[in-house]
C-alpha cells in the first residue's frame, strides 16, 4: 500500500518534470528547460519505458495545439479584400506568423529527437523517418485541412503586386519624365520597389521551407501567369500582321516570366540551386506547361484574326508563318478551320458583298492557306462553303473572266495566268521530290488524290467552281464579244495576246471560236477599206460614211434580239453596202443587226453643237425628230417597231441632253433652242439617264441556259397535262427517257428544280405535297 | 394494200423460230424510235386540245387528253384517254379508249370507240396527233348510224337535251 502511495507521489513529480520538458502537454510552447535538464528528464522516461507513449502524446498534443492556434490564426487572415497592397500585407504576415509558430516549436522537435532515437521501433512519424519532416508534414496536413474558400484571393494580389515590380525592371523603356513608378505605383520619391522585392522574396524563401509554396500559390500562379500570358500577347498582336512574333514571345516567356518564377522558387537568387533536383524539375516542368500555354493563346489569338490576316496577304505572311509554326505544336487545326469556315460565312458569304470582293477574298484564302498547309487539306475544308455559295451567285463566271483579263494592278488573276504561261510545264521534277514526301494529315479526305489538291492553282480552282471549262469559255466568248463591239478602235493585238494565254490554259479547241472573232474584226476592216473603194458607195459615203463589222454568225455568242427599224435612208445605205460585199465576195451577203454598234452624231440645234456617239437606237429615235417635232410613243412605235416600254427608257437620253422634252403625257417635242424656256429644267435634271455602255449586247451564259431548258417545258406541259400530277424526280427521268434527243440538254435535277420554280413564281405550275402540276383553267 | 402488211405477221409464218424473235426485237427498237420521234413532233407542234404522254417508262402506253371542240355540247369538257400500241405499230392501228367515261354515240359504256381509222381504214401513215385530232372531231360529229350507245344516238337530235344530259353525266363521272 505504501508502495503505491510511494510511488504515486514518484509519478506525479516525473509527470511533472515531463511537463516541464514538453509543455505542449500543458498547451503551452515555451519551456526554460535547459539540455542538461531534458537528458535528466529522458533518462526517467527511459527508465520508466514510457518513451513510446510520450512521443505519441505529445505528437497527440502538437496537433492539437496546431489545429486550434497556428492554423486558425493563419487562415484568419485570408479574407477577400479589394485592394492590393492590404493583401499583400495580409500574406506577408500570415506568411511570417506562421514560420514563427513553426520555428518555435524548434527546440521542443530536438527534444522529441533525442527522445525518438531512444525509443527504437522504428516507427514513421506522419509517413517520414526523420520526426522535423514527420512534424512539417503535420503541419501541412493541418493547415489544409482548414482550407477556406476564398484563400487565393490575397495570394493573387500579393504576386500581382510583385509581378508588376519585377516586370518593369526588364521593361525599364519608357521611364522618363513619369512621376510615378510604374512597379510599385507610388511616386519615385517613396517607391516602394525594393521594400516590396524583399518582402516577396522572404516570403518566398519561407514557404519554399516550409513546402507549401506550390500547394499554396502554384494554382494561383498558373492562372496569374497565363493571365498575363494573355494579355501581353493581346497586347503586342493587335492590328500588325507584318511581323512573326513567336521569338519575341519566347523570350518574353523567359526573360520576365520565368527569371520571376524562378526568384520565386529560389528565393531570390536568378539561378535555381545546381544541387536541387526537386527545384529545378518543378520549374522545368512548370516551363513546359507555360510554353505550350503560350503557344496555345498565340495560335488563338492568331486564329481569331485569321480572316484578317487573310485579306491582307501576303503582306501578313509572318502572322502566317507564325501560325503554321504553332499549328505543328498545338492540336487547334480542326478549330482553325470551324473559326476560319464561320468567319468567311458570316463576314463574307451574303447578299451584301459584291462578288468581285468575295473572288478576291477566295483568291487570298487560298493563297494564304496554300503557304499554311501545302497540303491543301485545310484549305479543300475551309472553302467548301465558299465554293458553294459562289456557284449560286449568277455574275461569279463573268467576275472571274473580266478579272482574268483585266489590265493593270489589282487584277490578280491576270498575273495569275500570265505566270501559269511563264512556268509551263512544270511537271517534269515531280519525280525527283520522292524523299520530301509527307502524308496527308489525319483530316484529309482519303477519296481526294492528293496531288490534285496540291497542285491545284488558283484558276483551276476558280473554274472548278463550277466544275467545267465549258461555261467559262464561253462567258469569256460573250466578254469578248462584248468589248468587240463597244470598242470603235480596237487593240486586237491586246486581245490576242490574252487569247493566247487562255489558250495555254483551256486548249486550243476550246477557244477557237474566239479566234474567228478576232480575225473577223480584221477583216472587217479590210472588207471595210475595199468597199469604201466602191464608186456607188463612195457617192453615198459623201452624206455620211459607215463602217461595218462583219461577223460569222456561227462564231460568234447569240445576240439579244431586239428589233429596231432604221430609218429609210439608213438602210438605202446599207443595201448599197450589201450589194456592194455581195459583188466582193460571191455566193455571200450581211444580214445586219441594226441594233448593235455606234453612231457619231453631229446634232445643230440654234446655236448649239454638239458631238455625241451613241447607240443606233438613239441614233434613230433623233433622227425622227429631225424631219417632224412632235411625236406620240405610239407613233415611234409604228415607225421603229420597238416596245413602247423600252421606247419610253430610252428617250429619257435625249431628255437629259435637253434636246426632246415631254409635253404631255407620252407626247414628245423636239426642244428648239428658242422655246428652250418653255422646259422646265429640273424636270430634265431628275430624269435618271441610264448607261448605255453597261448593257451587254450578248444574252448572259444564264439567258442562253434558260433558252435551252425551254424545250423541256414543252415536255412537262404533255407529262402534266395527261399525268395530272408527278413529283421533281419523276419529272427528271421522264425528261431523260423521252426528251434526251432535244439538243443541248443536259439538265441536272437541281437544274431542274430550279427551273419548275421559275415556273411556280410565275403561275405556269403548282406545287403541292411535292408534286408539281398545272394550274386549273 | 401491201406495204400496210405487218411484217410481223408476215415473218410468223416463218417456221424457225428464231429468227422471229430477233424480227420482233429488231422491231420493237423500230417502234420506239418512231414512238419517239410521234412524241417529238407533239410536243413540238402542241395543237390546242389534244396531248398525250408516254403513262410511264414504258413507251407503248401512252396517256392521252382530248378537250372538248369549241361550239359544241363538248366545249369546256376534257377526255382523258389510254392508248397502247402493239408491237406492230404502225402497221397495226393502236388500241384508243376513253379513260373518262364519255357519252356519245360511238363511245359505249367500256369507253370503246367506233371508228373506221382504228379499226380497217388504218394506214400507217397516221399516228397519235391525227388519232387524236380524229377522235376529236368524232365528239363533235357523231355516225348516229352504227351506234354503240343508243341512248345517245336517240337524244342527239335534240341538242338541248343532250347537252344537259351529257353535262350532268360529265359531272358525275368525270374524276372516276
Amino acid at each position: 500500500m505504501m508502495n503505491i502511495n510511494h510511488k504515486k507521489e514518484d509519478l506525479k513529480l516525473y509527470w511533472n518534470k515531463i511537463n516541464y520538458a514538453y509543455p505542449i502537454l500543458d498547451d503551452k510552447i515555451f519551456s526554460d528547460c535547459t539540455e542538461a535538464e531534458y537528458d535528466e528528464v529522458q533518462v526517467l522516461i527511459v527508465n520508466l519505458g514510457v518513451q513510446i507513449k510520450i512521443r505519441d502524446l505529445v505528437f497527440v498534443h502538437i496537433e492539437k495545439y496546431l489545429r486550434q492556434h497556428v492554423a486558425s490564426s493563419f487562415w484568419s487572415k485570408y479574407i477577400k479584400t479589394a485592394e492590393e497592397v492590404k493583401g499583400f500585407q495580409l500574406f506577408k504576415s500570415s506568411v511570417n506568423d506562421l514560420y514563427e509558430a513553426v520555428s518555435s516549436f524548434s527546440p521542443m522537435l530536438q527534444r522529441l529527437t533525442k527522445l525518438n532515437s531512444s525509443c527504437n521501433d522504428n516507427k514513421l512519424i506522419y509517413g517520414e523517418k526523420n520526426l522535423v519532416l514527420g512534424f512539417k508534414q503535420l503541419v501541412r496536413a493541418t493547415l489544409l485541412s482548414q482550407l477556406p474558400i476564398d484563400f487565393q484571393c490575397i495570394i493573387n494580389q500579393f504576386y500581382k503586386i510583385s509581378f508588376n515590380v519585377f516586370d518593369n525592371e526588364y521593361e525599364n523603356s519608357d521611364m522618363g519624365e513619369d512621376i510615378m513608378c510604374s512597379g510599385c505605383g507610388n511616386e519615385y520619391s517613396d517607391c516602394n520597389c525594393a521594400y516590396i522585392v524583399k518582402v516577396f522574396h522572404e516570403t518566398n524563401r519561407k514557404l519554399v521551407e516550409l513546402q507549401l509554396l506550390e500547394r499554396l500559390t502554384g494554382q494561383v500562379l498558373t492562372n496569374f501567369i497565363q493571365l498575363r500570358i494573355q494579355s501581353h500577347i493581346q497586347k503586342v498582336c493587335t492590328g500588325t500582321f507584318d511581323v512573326s512574333h513567336i521569338e519575341a514571345l519566347e523570350s518574353w516567356l523567359n526573360t520576365t516570366v520565368m527569371s520571376w518564377l524562378i526568384r520565386i522558387y529560389c528565393a531570390g537568387s536568378s539561378k535555381p540551386p545546381p544541387d536541387d533536383k526537386n527545384i529545378q524539375n518543378a520549374i522545368s516542368r512548370f516551363k513546359q506547361k507555360l510554353t505550350y500555354y503560350l503557344y496555345h493563346s498565340y495560335t488563338k489569338t492568331r486564329i481569331d484574326q485569321l480572316f484578317n490576316i487573310i485579306i491582307e496577304y501576303p503582306d501578313s505572311q509572318p502572322a502566317v508563318d507564325d501560325i503554321k509554326i504553332c499549328l505543328a505544336k498545338t492540336d487547334l487545326r480542326p478549330t482553325l478551320c470551324k473559326k476560319l469556315q464561320n468567319a468567311l460565312e458570316t463576314r463574307l458569304l451574303h447578299p451584301g458583298v459584291n462578288t468581285p470582293d468575295i473572288l478576291t477574298a477566295y483568291i487570298s484564302t487560298i493563297r494564304a492557306l496554300r503557304h499554311l498547309d501545302p497540303s491543301g487539306v485545310i484549305l479543300e475544308t475551309v472553302t467548301k462553303p465558299v465554293r458553294n455559295y459562289l456557284r449560286s451567285r449568277e455574275d461569279t463566271v463573268r467576275s472571274v473572266v473580266s478579272s482574268l483579263t483585266e489590265e493593270g494592278a489589282g487584277s490578280e488573276l491576270a498575273e495569275e495566268l500570265a505566270k501559269f504561261a511563264a512556268e509551263g510545264d512544270g511537271d517534269a521534277d515531280k519525280d525527283e521530290a520522292w524523299d520530301e514526301w509527307n502524308p496527308d494529315p489525319v483530316d484529309a479526305d482519303p477519296k481526294v488524290d492528293s496531288n490534285d489538291r496540291r497542285t491545284n492553282d488558283i484558276i483551276s480552282m476558280l473554274v472548278n467552281v463550277y466544275g467545267s471549262k465549258e461555261l467559262f469559255v464561253n462567258e469569256y466568248r460573250t466578254l469578248l464579244a462584248d468589248r468587240l463591239l463597244a470598242q470603235s478602235v480596237i487593240n486586237t493585238e491586246k486581245e490576242i495576246r490574252y487569247l493566247e494565254l487562255l489558250k495555254i490554259r483551256f486548249g486550243e479547241s476550246q477557244l477557237h471560236f474566239c479566234e474567228v472573232m478576232l480575225k473577223d474584226i480584221s477583216d472587217s476592216k479590210r472588207i471595210n477599206s475595199l468597199i469604201h473603194q466602191d464608186k456607188t458607195i463612195e457617192e453615198l459615203n459623201k452624206k455620211f460614211t459607215s463602217n461595218a463589222m462583219i461577223l460569222s454568225a456561227q462564231f460568234w455568242p447569240p445576240f439579244k434580239d431586239e428589233s429596231l427599224e432604221l430609218p429609210e435612208e439608213i438602210k438605202e445605205h446599207f443595201e448599197a453596202y450589201t450589194k456592194s460585199y455581195e459583188a466582193l465576195k460571191g455566193n455571200r451577203t450581211l444580214s445586219w443587226k441594226p441594233h448593235l454598234g455606234n453612231v457619231n452624231l453631229e446634232i445643230e440645234i440654234g446655236e448649239k453643237k454638239l458631238d455625241l456617239t451613241v447607240s443606233p437606237f438613239n441614233a434613230t429615235l433623233i433622227m425622227h425628230f429631225q424631219n417632224k417635232s412632235e411625236w406620240t410613243l405610239d407613233e415611234l412605235h409604228q415607225v421603229m417597231k420597238v416596245p413602247i416600254t423600252i421606247l419610253r427608257r430610252k428617250i429619257t437620253y435625249w431628255q437629259s441632253m435637253g434636246l426632246i422634252a415631254e409635253k404631255s403625257t407620252d407626247h414628245f417635242v423636239l426642244v428648239e433652242a428658242d422655246n428652250k424656256a418653255s422646259v422646265p429644267s429640273h424636270q430634265v435634271q431628275e430624269m435618271i439617264c441610264e448607261d448605255e455602255e453597261t448593257e451587254s449586247a450578248m444574252a448572259s451564259a444564264h439567258d442562253q441556259r434558260e433558252g435551252e431548258l425551254q424545250v423541256f417545258w414543252s415536255y412537262i406541259v404533255g407529262m402534266l397535262t395527261n399525268l395530272d400530277c408527278l413529283p421533281l424526280d419523276r419529272i427528271h427521268q421522264m425528261l431523260k427517257m423521252f426528251a434526251s434527243q432535244a439538243p443541248g440538254t443536259e439538265c441536272s435535277l437541281m437544274e431542274l428544280r430550279q427551273f419548275l420554280d421559275t415556273k411556280v413564281r410565275t403561275h405556269q405550275l403548282v406545287l403541292q405535297g411535292g408534286m408539281y402540276k398545272l394550274p386549273k383553267t | 394494200m401491201a406495204q400496210n402488211i405487218n411484217p410481223h405477221y408476215a415473218s410468223s409464218s416463218n417456221p424457225a423460230k428464231q429468227s422471229e424473235d430477233t424480227i420482233k426485237l429488231k422491231d420493237n427498237h423500230a417502234v420506239s424510235k418512231r414512238l419517239q420521234k410521234e412524241l417529238m413532233e407533239l410536243m413540238r407542234c402542241s395543237d390546242k386540245g389534244i396531248s398525250a404522254f408516254p403513262e410511264s417508262e414504258n413507251l407503248f402506253k401512252w396517256i392521252g387528253t382530248i378537250n372538248g371542240p369549241l361550239e359544241t355540247v363538248y366545249a369546256g369538257h376534257k377526255y382523258k384517254l389510254s392508248l397502247e400500241f402493239p408491237n406492230s405499230y404502225p402497221y397495226a392501228p393502236p388500241v384508243v379508249k376513253f379513260m373518262t367515261p364519255c357519252f356519245h354515240p360511238n363511245v359505249d359504256t367500256c369507253g370503246l370507240i367506233c371508228l373506221d381509222i382504228l379499226k380497217d381504214k388504218w394506214t400507217a401513215l397516221y399516228d397519235v396527233r391525227t388519232v387524236l385530232l380524229s377522235i376529236q372531231s368524232l365528239l363533235a360529229e357523231p355516225n348516229t348510224q352504227s351506234p354503240l350507245n343508243q341512248q345517245a344516238s336517240y337524244l342527239w337530235p335534240n341538242q338541248a337535251a343532250y347537252k344537259k344530259y351529257l353535262d350532268e353525266f360529265y359531272n358525275k363521272h368525270k374524276d372516276s
